[in-house]
């Protein structure tokens, strides 16, 4: 019983034509220009050597390697999963344009810079400007808005396997196209003797990529098509078994279908009008970046020279800010209880592990413990500390459970001013404000571990963020996370509607203080020393602004806007100097300008000037944050909502708003 | 004892003003529920205003060898200044950091203000650098004895500065027509523009009274203390703030008190002396002194939910 | 025939991305009572707030008294002599009777005139004479309600919207609710009223319009419309 699919839905040969020229075109731009203007070559050719010359081996250069074959492999898989799912409506060249500026612009950006965050940050500039401009042309001439979906109709399982093959041929040209290229690039750079002495090998290796290239393509291209049938309109409704085929969708469903293509509810569909944005293609971004963050401190070095130690070092810092947004976010995003001294519970947790992973402990208890068991006891201290950490949290709500608003946010001020005074006082068991030093870096099998060497904290913290945010995630769709999202909007009703406000707050503040807890224990660890004076409201404020810059509620949104915040105010900012010095950096002339009229000016004097500008023009063009939570986005946009709940589910295409919700692509 | 009524006045000074501080915090909080961070900052621009006029505009050495009558006229040119250039900054920085986002979530003011505080903090550095600058004498220093107590004619001067601003705000926005716009738009923006009031002028304005208050109080704690420091407005505003929120945020009476009780808090922790406190405790007062001012805090609100003088007002539904 | 004070052409107003009001043309002249009837949710309270640009149209024009007023603000267009008796009330709950009074007369600056009013408005609310000085928080619903007619009077408005005046009255005091609305017409004041109390309201209106999700469906005089069956049915319990 096969039924008839409009062109619009799966396009016939001709259009598949169209499709794979769009997604091909739109990919092999920005992996070329990674593999051969940038890195990309270089690391798997430092894998090949290490492999055939073992004068040369290196774990890392081989697991370098590695990340390379599963990198094409994903890009492969998703170019496939892309033609297969996409509805086609799109056009060809706004794909383009933007996959121009959001992959190729970045990739030469951070080549140039060859600083992650400063590439990233010029990025962003960049971005900024082109939305700009695209808004301004969209002015002038709006774009065909897209017309709803004639129709839309369950896929049978003929329409199933011509969407594998859709998949198949999407990645088998990806593949081939790609290897060509490559193969001709290389093979001018064999004849003019660029090789040198393992020429053989690198002829054999260019060739057999070639063939092997594009049989790969066509097995991932199943892959992708396997995802894609995945997603596809199931038959029944809600079902994803595609066996009962040709039911058509109830009209209504349709409707509603048609009207958000784009949008969320559209996500997970098959055929999609963004399918860079779909499920699907979230699933293969998500594996990306999984690899990419487990590989990292092996392909750093080749792609930004020397001083992997201390990048990562940074990335090991920067990562307790992302837990401590995540902890925060529970509070102030979840429940939306403001807390203006979310540092109490990070000093808390830090000197749990202080006073015991260091000498202090024998000094004050006489206790002797086996330097080789030492550095053990920081797993058991890890939770030690975050269970402190949330009872202090219970110990600060208990009292201010009928407090509202901002009268909460300043006892919390004050608690977070309390804290480091009495760690201060307390100098008798704390050091005071000279700090305790020596405390010990935790110990696992098989790695040599201590305070200069940053790899093993990457990693530590890597699967710490791992286990914050699987927790936050857990938390955020149980019972207890909608009970704190139902106080977040209307207490009284909350509480009217059966939710134990005392328990549900309560539960809010030892969350969020439990991950601080967490994220201080791991701080004195990796610093091995702590002091009083190191923690203060104005950190309190930081990690305030990273979850409001962020994304308030949304979880992606406050891991950005962590790395944001401490990217901008630790790496870049003190960067700046530098770069102004360095005739070969793009603010060398603006630097130049400056000091001509002001003889002793440096960039660190003016550094929160620049924050603080930064934070202002931000809120002013992102007030909703970087990446908002839907539910957030959703109030924004109808403004005034006096309780008024509108799903996502109304807004038309081309109607006003939708515009807007369809910045992001 | 006289000790304890030593540090009462002193207590009474440096608390009033956290309470010309408190009080532009308050008049914002009350009329846009904005937490206003940079509103210490504009304090600390009041300070280093007073202290610009002194040195760069009167040139002033040595206060003793002025006339009365050019003393007289260096006092209240600078405390103009003060008061004027501070408004306006208030003004300016409502327009741009905060009026843009009236309609946007509750936190992303907050997180503007926060910019807006940093960068004042780094302009101020900028100009006076980062370490804390003397400044001259204002007004010749002549002790009075009370019985044993000893006060100052600067002591004297910053009370009745205090004092006559508390009580003009407090006639300002009880019995004018302007306050009452103001007090209109704080129930009720929607049914004051209702009324013809223009909503944003008055938002402006409240900015306008605040800052110029706080511009003022800047002078008085360059007159009393004779110095500045760039990041004073960060850890006064604080204290200042704390003191709104005890006298029950939005309301004017009680930022007025809540300031004084935390300067007399402050002032007479320090009565404390420097020896183990019971239950092993070390140190006096003076290092407890800021736990001390929160802890009441964290006790008061305890008690009363919504500080001192806040009502208990029935919540929206 | 009189000539127009208000009008309604083509307005679209939309909340967010929600159409709520629908290509609404309206007219009031001088001196009617033309009312507005319309089930819950139908947009009366948008036409309003839209006539008062603290909703802003889409499209379409208002004018006032032969000034365009759509894109100005609601303190502007006070300022031209309308004024709102809004839906739920909204008085200033923190200040006082007369200061809400007060309030009410903002836009106007001749003292004298102003005392005049007061005295005029307190004679016609006998109620609120008696409770100048109280909090306006506290009083009754009925009195709330009082206070905020003679707070819109207070502006000496020309013409005067009012949202839902008999909302949560007792019937003995709407009857005072309608009496008072009928009395201010007689010194002049021109009056929109919304109304979900159709008989009544139609009873002392001159003119109705009928609102329906967002459109109009229905203008006619009051007498016509109490005679036509939609209205029969949809607002005055059929029969
Ligand atoms: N601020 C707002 N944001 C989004 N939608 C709104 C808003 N205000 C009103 N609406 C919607 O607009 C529609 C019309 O509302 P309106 O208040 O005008 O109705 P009404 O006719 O006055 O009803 P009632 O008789 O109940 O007062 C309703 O569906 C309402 O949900
Ligand atoms: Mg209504």
């Amino acid at each position: 019983m096969a039924m008839l699919v409009p062109s619009q839905i799966l396009p016939q040969t001709g259009e598949t034509r169209r499709l794979l020229l769009k997604w091909v075109i739109a990919f092999l731009v920005p992996v070329l220009v990674f593999t051969l203007v940038w890195s990309g070559e270089a690391i798997l050719n430092a894998a090949l050597l290490a492999i055939f010359f073992p004068g040369s081996f290196s774990i890392a250069a081989i697991a370098a390697g590695l990340f390379m074959l599963l990198f094409y492999g994903i890009i492969t898989g998703l170019t496939g999963y892309l033609v297969a799912a996409d509805s086609g409506r799109q056009s060809l060249l706004d794909l383009w344009i933007s996959m121009f500026f959001f992959t190729v612009v970045p990739i030469l950006l951070i080549y140039i810079t060859a600083n992650l965050f400063v590439g990233l940050a010029a990025s962003v500039v960049v971005w900024a400007f082109y939305y700009y401009g695209r808004r301004l042309v969209r002015r002038f001439r709006p774009p065909a808005p897209l017309p709803p979906l004639p129709s839309l109709k369950v896929l049978d399982a003929e329409m199933r396997a011509t969407l594998l093959t859709r998949a198949r041929l999407g990645s088998f040209w990806f593949a081939l196209s790609f290897s060509l290229i490559w193969l001709l690039v290389d093979l001018l750079f064999y004849f003019t003797g660029q090789y040198g002495q393992a020429s053989l090998v690198f002829l054999v290796w260019i060739l057999l990529r070639s063939v092997l290239l594009p049989v790969a393509g066509w097995l991932l291209g199943s892959l992708g098509g396997l995802v894609a049938i995945r997603h596809a309109v199931p038959a029944n409704g809600n079902g994803s078994n595609g066996d009962r085929a040709g039911a058509p969708v109830s009209t209504r469903r349709l409707r509603l279908l048609s009207a958000t293509r784009a949008r969320e509810e559209a996500r997970d569909l098959v055929p999609n009008d963004l399918p860079l944005r779909s499920t699907g293609a979230r699933n293969f971004y998500l594996l990306l970046l999984l690899a990419l963050l487990v590989f990292y401190p092996m392909i750093d070095p080749f792609l930004f020279g020397p001083g992997t130690d201390s990048r990562l070092d940074n990335y090991g810092n920067a990562g307790y800010y992302v837990i401590l947004a995540l902890g925060l976010n529970i509070v102030v995003g979840f429940a939306g209880l403001l807390d203006l001294g979310y540092v109490a519970f990070f000093v808390i947790g830090a000197y749990t592990w202080a006073m015991v992973g260091s000498p202090q402990l024998t000094v004050l208890t006489g206790i002797h413990i086996n330097p080789d068991i030492w550095p053990w006891l920081f797993w058991p201290m890890l939770i030690v500390a975050a269970l402190i950490a949330a009872l202090w949290g219970v110990l600060l709500g208990a009292p201010t459970l009928r407090l509202r608003g901002d009268y909460l946010a300043i006892v919390t001020l004050g608690f977070g001013e309390i804290i480091p005074i009495v760690v201060q006082n307390l100098d008798k068991y704390t050091n005071g404000t000279n700090g305790l030093t020596g405390i010990y870096s935790p110990a696992f099998f098989g790695v040599h571990w201590n305070v200069s060497t940053s790899e093993p904290y990457y990693y530590l913290i890597l699967v710490l963020i791992a286990i914050v945010l699987l927790a936050n995630l857990r938390l955020r769709d149980s019972r207890i996370g909608r009970a704190w999202i139902a106080m977040r909007e209307d207490e009284i009703a909350a509480a009217a509607s059966g939710i134990n406000l005392t328990r549900t707050k309560l539960l809010a503040f030892a969350a969020g203080a439990f991950f601080s807890g967490i994220a201080g224990a791991y701080y004195a660890a990796k610093l091995s020393t702590v002091t009083s004076g190191n923690f203060s409201f104005s950190d309190s404020v930081i990690y305030l602004a990273m979850v409001v810059l962020g994304g308030l509620g949304s979880i992606p949104g406050v891991v950005v806007g962590a790395l944001a915040v401490y990217a901008v105010n630790v790496l870049v900012l003190p960067q700046l100097d530098a770069l102004g010095n360095d005739p070969s950096s793009i603010i060398y002339p603006i630097y130049t300008h400056i000091l001509q009229v002001i003889p002793n000016f440096s960039f660190s004097n003016i550094r929160n000037l620049i924050f603080g500008i930064i934070l202002v023009v931000l809120m002013i063009f992102r007030p909703e944050g970087l990446i908002p939570s839907t539910r957030r986005r959703h109030e924004l946009h109808h403004t005034e909502a006096e309780g008024v709940e509108i799903t996502s589910l109304d807004t038309p295409p081309g109607a006003p708003g939708f515009e807007s919700e369809m910045r992001v692509e | 004892m006289t000790l304890f009524l030593q540090l009462l006045v002193e207590g009474l000074v440096i608390g009033s003003i956290y309470s010309l501080v408190a009080l532009g915090y308050t008049m914002v909080y009350g009329i846009i529920e904005l937490i206003n961070f940079a509103h210490g900052d504009i304090f600390m621009m009041g300070t280093l205003v007073s202290l610009f006029m002194v040195t760069n505009v009167f040139h002033l050495t040595d206060v003793s060898k002025m006339s009365l009558g050019g003393m007289l006229v260096m006092l209240v040119v600078t405390c103009l200044a003060s008061i004027v250039i501070c408004a306006l900054l208030g003004v300016l920085i409502e327009r741009i950091a905060y009026r843009p986002l009236r309609n946007a979530p509750r936190l992303a003011p907050l997180i503007s203000a926060i910019g807006v505080s940093l960068a004042l903090e780094d302009i101020a550095k900028a100009i006076i650098g980062p370490n804390p600058v003397a400044a001259p004498y204002l007004v010749p220093l002549v002790h009075y004895s009370i019985g044993s107590v000893d006060i100052t004619n600067t002591d004297i001067i910053v009370l009745v500065v205090a004092l006559v601003l508390m009580v003009g705000l407090q006639w300002l926005v009880t019995s004018t027509r302007i306050g009452r716009a103001m007090r209109a738009v704080a129930q009720d923006r929607e049914a004051a523009a209702l009324m013809g009031v223009n909503v944003d002028r008055v938002i402006a304005i409240t900015f306008l009274i605040g800052a110029g208050i706080a511009g003022a109080g800047g002078f008085v704690f360059l007159l009393s203390t004779n110095n500045t420091v760039f990041n004073i407005g960060f850890e006064l505003g604080l204290f200042a703030f704390t003191a709104a929120v005890l006298g029950g945020i939005g309301n004017l009476v009680g930022a007025m008190l809540g300031g004084l009780v935390i300067g007399l808090i402050r002032a007479l922790v320090t009565y404390i002396p420097d020896r183990d406190l019971p239950f092993g405790l070390p140190h006096g007062g003076v290092a407890w002194q800021d736990a001390v001012v929160f802890a009441i805090l964290i006790l008061i609100l305890v008690f009363r939910p919504t500080g001192l003088l806040g009502q208990q007002l029935a919540e929206k539904v | 025939m009189n000539e127009v004070m208000l009008q309604l052409e083509h307005v679209d107003t939309f909340y967010g991305p929600i159409q709520v009001l629908h290509d609404i043309n309206l007219e009031v002249r001088r001196g009617e009572i033309v009312c507005l009837l319309g089930a819950n949710a139908a947009g009366k309270t948008t036409t309003m707030k839209t006539i008062f640009g603290l909703v802003r149209p889409r499209r379409g024009r208002i004018i006032f008294d032969g000034q365009r007023i759509d894109n100005r603000p609601a303190s502007d267009i006070v300022r031209l002599g309308l004024a709102l008796v809004p839906e739920a009330r909204r008085i200033f709950p923190r200040m006082t009777v007369l200061e809400n009074l007060q309030m009410g007369a903002y836009t106007r600056t001749n003292k004298a005139e102003i005392e005049q009013d007061l005295d005029h408005v307190c004679q016609i609310f006998p109620r609120i004479k008696e409770r100048l000085k109280q909090i306006a928080g506290t009083l009754s619903g009925g009195e709330q309600q009082m206070l905020a007619m003679a707070r819109a009077l207070m502006s000496r408005p020309r013409m005067m919207c009012m949202d839902e005046p008999s909302m949560g009255l007792s019937p003995l005091l709407v009857e005072t609710v309608f009496e008072t609305i009928v009395r201010i017409r007689s010194e002049g004041v021109t009056i929109f009223l919304v109304e979900q109390n159709a008989s009544m309201a139609l009873s002392l209106a001159d003119r109705g319009y009928v609102l329906q999700t967002g459109k109009i469906v229905l203008s006619d005089t009051a007498a016509n419309l109490l005679e036509n069956d939609l209205v029969r049915q949809a607002y005055l319990g059929g029969s």
